[in-house]
């Protein structure tokens, strides 16, 4: 990989390139799927190419192919080249990168078990044990459609860059995905999307004991579908499960604060940002609130040692005590604001340019056990899970519907509700968090950004909180 | 692609289909009235998808050096011998079939790399500052394409096309937001200046927009929200959803699910179409499947899989996909019959109520129900004593797919092509006019 890498970067030099990256990279991919207990096809995917990007008189271009001969390497850099020069003429602001240190490095995620090594029938095999747990007889609920995905990849990089970096790395992940619909005489469905995911080998699924995930999860459908009531609506207090406090950290936190936005490089797609440049250092929620993006946790799905510009990565503080505290940037980011990168560009293929990604994005847990939260609240809502969620584009209004959530009635869980509705203005929700619980536990997500679009994996999650005198219904 | 069949056929498969896909892309992408990055992309893709006694198993092949194709083939065999069986036995579209070039959908001049694609942007940029945008985002990016596809069961053809196409976002101030789209086949149909100025339009009147209120209202909605909600219509209507019980179609064939004034197809060799294709990944001829005619849902669309299982024709429509199913039914060019309405005869039919014109974000509470909610997105604008009215923001629909559907009480004779980064399928679209929409806004 490393020649081919060479061989693109000095090429787009030679071709006038002020500055040249290169990055091979090579995804291979499988998926097994169980749909109602009988097989869908197993698929798999091998992609291996080479992406190049440029900067020339301030002017990015990007080129990539998945050939590999010399030739067309070639070819590739003199095209991202040629197009970063014609597109110049249009440029209003030069693009610069923040000066950073160059890295000769090799890395790999843990992986104690080759998932690409285990056999076809030991993955069905943990499919079908799944299939077995869902019995109606275990888990008290009708299940019309259970879809059981294992999915495994492994994707190999090699960084190489005019300023010297040269960086190899390997990450497997290994993924299980659930989406079950559950059904119930005269109270209807409901549908549930479980997804456990992690930067490691086989050894992860032996530690999920993903059949008693999937039968806890069941058996929470067909509680809801049985005793769930109606919400209250109206002013109340909740304690949001810390599925919900991820999903919350990572859509209106992690995402308003990636730079590219509040520059207005995602205008188009996913949009720009409600923080703007002069809110570093502003209040936004109670001093409850910190907020931390860590691609660096161990064998976590957003987990890398190095971003795809060759930055090294380490753990941001977006809001810190309430506070607006960093934003994530990428090198491009980082010279317009003056300051250096924080590791957040990202590329899920050779194909695709680096863009500002979160990779584990969560809220810092303080010391309130989930009975001590729940202890305080005469009447409110437990909001455990969720299933709809919404966001504009500009990260401020926001919506999360319930899916697994319960009464509190003196301080104690009660009977199920169906669909709590919490539809609320970003600082609306920060402002009102009053405790924060010491259990983190974290989902995985594919987070969407990018065009074309590029699906990034990433954990997000928290301790359970609690948020007071917040309106519940839409 | 010939010994990946030859390879497929030695190691006891029944039916194989082999794609090859060599594509070359370009795309500008521009914010602030400037330029950001060029993208260039020259791939070549191969896929591979396997049939047998019930089994499948399937592989996409991005990778030109190196690729060893019988070996991937033999992994995929022998994992066909361990896989539990399948729900239905079936076999491959059985060939040979003719296939004849679409009208339209090929221009030389942009399967040149160089095709003025800065020129474009900087013409929508300055169009949409012309009519009040301040600052000025969006994506041009066109590019050719040539497939080819071979079947054991006799089946073998090729179809290329071109495509360009633009979105323009523009900003008057920072939340008064404006769209405009232009999508073609060929250049001669690619108006950039003319999306720049509808986005322009749109984002100057959204300014001064005050907080919108939760309620019910009569709503029109611009091409560009219907076709996001049409799209997810099309995913109702495709027997896999149906299959995988995510579709709010279940059991719904030859019934009511919306008003008589929807009717709605998908055709693949639409003249000009910006996703027509002479054959499907199956290698069946692509074709014309009506999917709701005057409500009534007439058809899903199949793969020889689902068509298997539903005992229902073939539609042509079979797309690989390496994710989960290797190859599922989707569409290529949806088309909503107009109406017979100007789109002010939609406002003076609505007399209060909101006009909506962009939307993102759709997500689910329950896909088999339909409960969803989206996002209003750019101008959404009071309608008031049948007119255009000021501007609102902060709103999202929140209501139900199917009662949507059933609540449309008039379209508009004029049309729009959709397509772009929250709309996949391309969708030929009016304005429409819907009754008692549930809007909800964030405290």
């Amino acid at each position: 990989m490393e020649d081919k890498a060479r061989l693109a970067v000095e090429q787009a030099l030679r071709s006038g390139a002020d500055y040249a990256e290169a990055r091979v990279q090579r995804d291979v991919g499988h998926t097994l799927t169980l749909k109602n207990g009988t097989a869908e096809p197993v698929t798999s995917t091998r992609k291996l190419g080479i992406g190049i990007r440029v900067i020339v008189d301030g002017s990015m271009g990007f080129a990539s192919t998945n050939s590999l001969e010399s030739s067309q390497i070639r070819a590739s850099a003199e095209t991202a080249v040629k197009t970063a020069k014609a597109a110049a003429r249009l440029i209003s602001t030069p693009t610069k990168l923040a000066p950073e240190k160059s890295w000769e490095d090799n890395w790999e995620a843990r992986m104690r078990i080759d998932t690409q090594q285990v056999s076809i029938q030991e993955k069905f095999d943990v499919l079908s044990s799944i299939e077995k747990a869902l019995s109606p007889e275990q888990v008290n609920v009708s299940l019309p459609s259970r879809i059981l995905l294992l999915d495994d990849e492994l994707t190999e990089k090699f960084y190489f860059n005019s300023e010297g970096s040269k960086i190899r790395g390997l990450v497997p992940r290994i993924s299980l995905f659930l989406m079950l619909t559950g059904e119930e005489k005269g109270k209807g469905t409901i549908q549930r999307m479980h997804h456990e995911a992690q930067s490691r080998g086989w050894e992860a699924v032996k530690e999920w004991n993903p059949p008693a995930i999937a039968a806890d999860q069941a058996r929470m459908l067909g509680r809801v579908l049985r005793e769930g009531v109606q919400p209250p609506r109206g002013e109340i207090d909740l304690v949001l499960g810390s599925e919900v406090t991820g999903i919350i950290c990572h859509e209106s936190c992690g995402h308003p604060q990636e730079a590219d936005r509040i520059l207005g490089r995602e205008g188009a797609q996913a949009g720009e940002s409600y923080v703007k440049r002069d809110m570093l250092g502003q209040r936004i929620g109670s001093e409850h609130v910190t907020i931390i993006d860590d691609p660096t946790l161990p064998n976590s799905y957003g987990f890398y040692k190095y971003d795809d510009e060759g930055v090294k990565a380490r753990p941001r503080t977006l809001i810190k005590d309430g506070i607006i505290a960093e934003l994530l940037h990428n090198r491009e980011t980082a010279a317009e604001f003056g300051v250096s990168s924080n590791a957040a560009a990202r590329s899920v293929a050779y194909d695709r340019e680096p863009i500002i990604r979160m990779g584990n994005t969560f809220m810092k847990p303080e010391d309130y056990a989930l009975d001590e939260l729940l202890g305080d609240i005469k009447h409110g809502v437990y909001m455990k899970s969720f299933m709809e969620w919404n966001i504009d584009d500009r990260r401020y209004n926001q919506r999360y519907v319930g899916l697994e959530a319960y009464i509190i009635e003196d301080g104690k869980i009660g009977t199920p509700v169906r669909n709590p509705i919490l539809e609320v203005t970003t600082p609306g929700l920060y402002g009102s968090v009053d405790a924060v619980g010491k259990e983190v536990e974290y989902s995985a997500a594919t987070c969407g950004k990018g065009d074309p679009q590029q699906g990034a994996p990433v954990w997000t999650g928290g301790p359970p909180i609690r948020i007071r005198r917040i309106r519940l219904g839409g | 692609m010939n010994r990946i069949l030859s390879a497929s056929k030695k190691l006891g498969v029944k039916s194989a289909a082999v794609g090859f896909t060599r594509s070359r892309d370009q795309m500008v992408r521009f914010s602030n009235n400037s330029i950001t990055v060029v993208n260039s992309w020259q791939t070549e893709v191969s896929t591979v998808y396997l049939v047998s006694n019930g089994k499948r198993a399937a592989c996409r092949i991005e990778e030109q050096d190196g690729a060893e194709f019988e070996s991937v083939v033999k992994e995929l065999a022998d994992s066909m011998k361990v896989t539990p069986r399948g729900d239905v036995d079936f076999g491959l579209p059985k060939g040979p079939f003719t296939y004849s070039d679409v009208e339209g959908t090929y221009d030389k001049r942009l399967a040149e790399i160089d095709t003025g694609l800065i020129d474009a942007a900087e013409n929508a940029i300055n169009s949409a500052r012309k009519e009040g945008a301040q600052r000025v985002s969006g994506v041009v990016v066109s590019g050719s394409w040539e497939h080819f596809v071979i079947t054991s069961a006799g089946a073998e053809g090729s179809s290329k096309g071109t495509g360009i196409e633009i979105t323009v976002r523009a900003f008057a101030t920072d939340d008064a937001t404006g769209q405009g789209i232009s999508i073609a086949t060929n250049l001669s149909r690619f108006d950039p200046g003319a999306a720049g100025a509808t986005a322009g339009t749109i984002a100057k009147r959204a300014r001064g927009a005050t907080a919108g209120k939760s309620g019910k209202y009569s709503i029109v909605l611009g091409p560009a929200i219907f076709a996001d909600l049409i799209d997810r219509v099309a995913d109702s209507a495709s027997a896999y959803t149906v299959d995988l019980g995510f579709s709010f179609f279940q059991d719904s064939l030859g019934k009511k699910v919306a008003s008589e004034k929807l009717t709605l197809h998908d055709n693949g060799r639409l003249p000009n179409g910006p996703g027509s294709i002479a054959l499907d990944d199956e290698g069946y001829p692509t074709g014309e499947t009506h999917l709701i005619t005057k409500g009534t849902l007439e058809n899903y669309l199949h793969t020889s899989y689902t068509a298997a299982k539903y005992n229902a024709r073939l539609t042509g429509s079979a797309q690989f996909e390496a994710g989960v199913a290797g190859m599922i039914p989707a569409p290529r060019n949806l088309i909503v019959e107009p109406g017979d309405q100007r789109f002010e005869n939609l406002l003076d039919k609505a007399q209060t109520g909101l006009y909506i014109t962009n939307n993102w974000y759709t997500r689910f509470q329950n896909y088999q129900t339909g409960d969803f909610s989206t996002i209003c997105r750019d101008g959404v604008f009071e309608i008031k004593n049948g007119k255009l009215g000021n501007p609102v923001k902060g709103l999202r629909v929140s209501d139900n797919m199917i009662r949507i559907l059933q609540s449309i009480e008039a379209l508009s004779n004029e049309r729009h092509w959709i397509r772009w980064w929250e709309v996949p399928t391309p969708t030929l679209t009016p304005y429409v006019l819907v009754r008692d929409v549930g809007i909800t806004a964030s405290k």
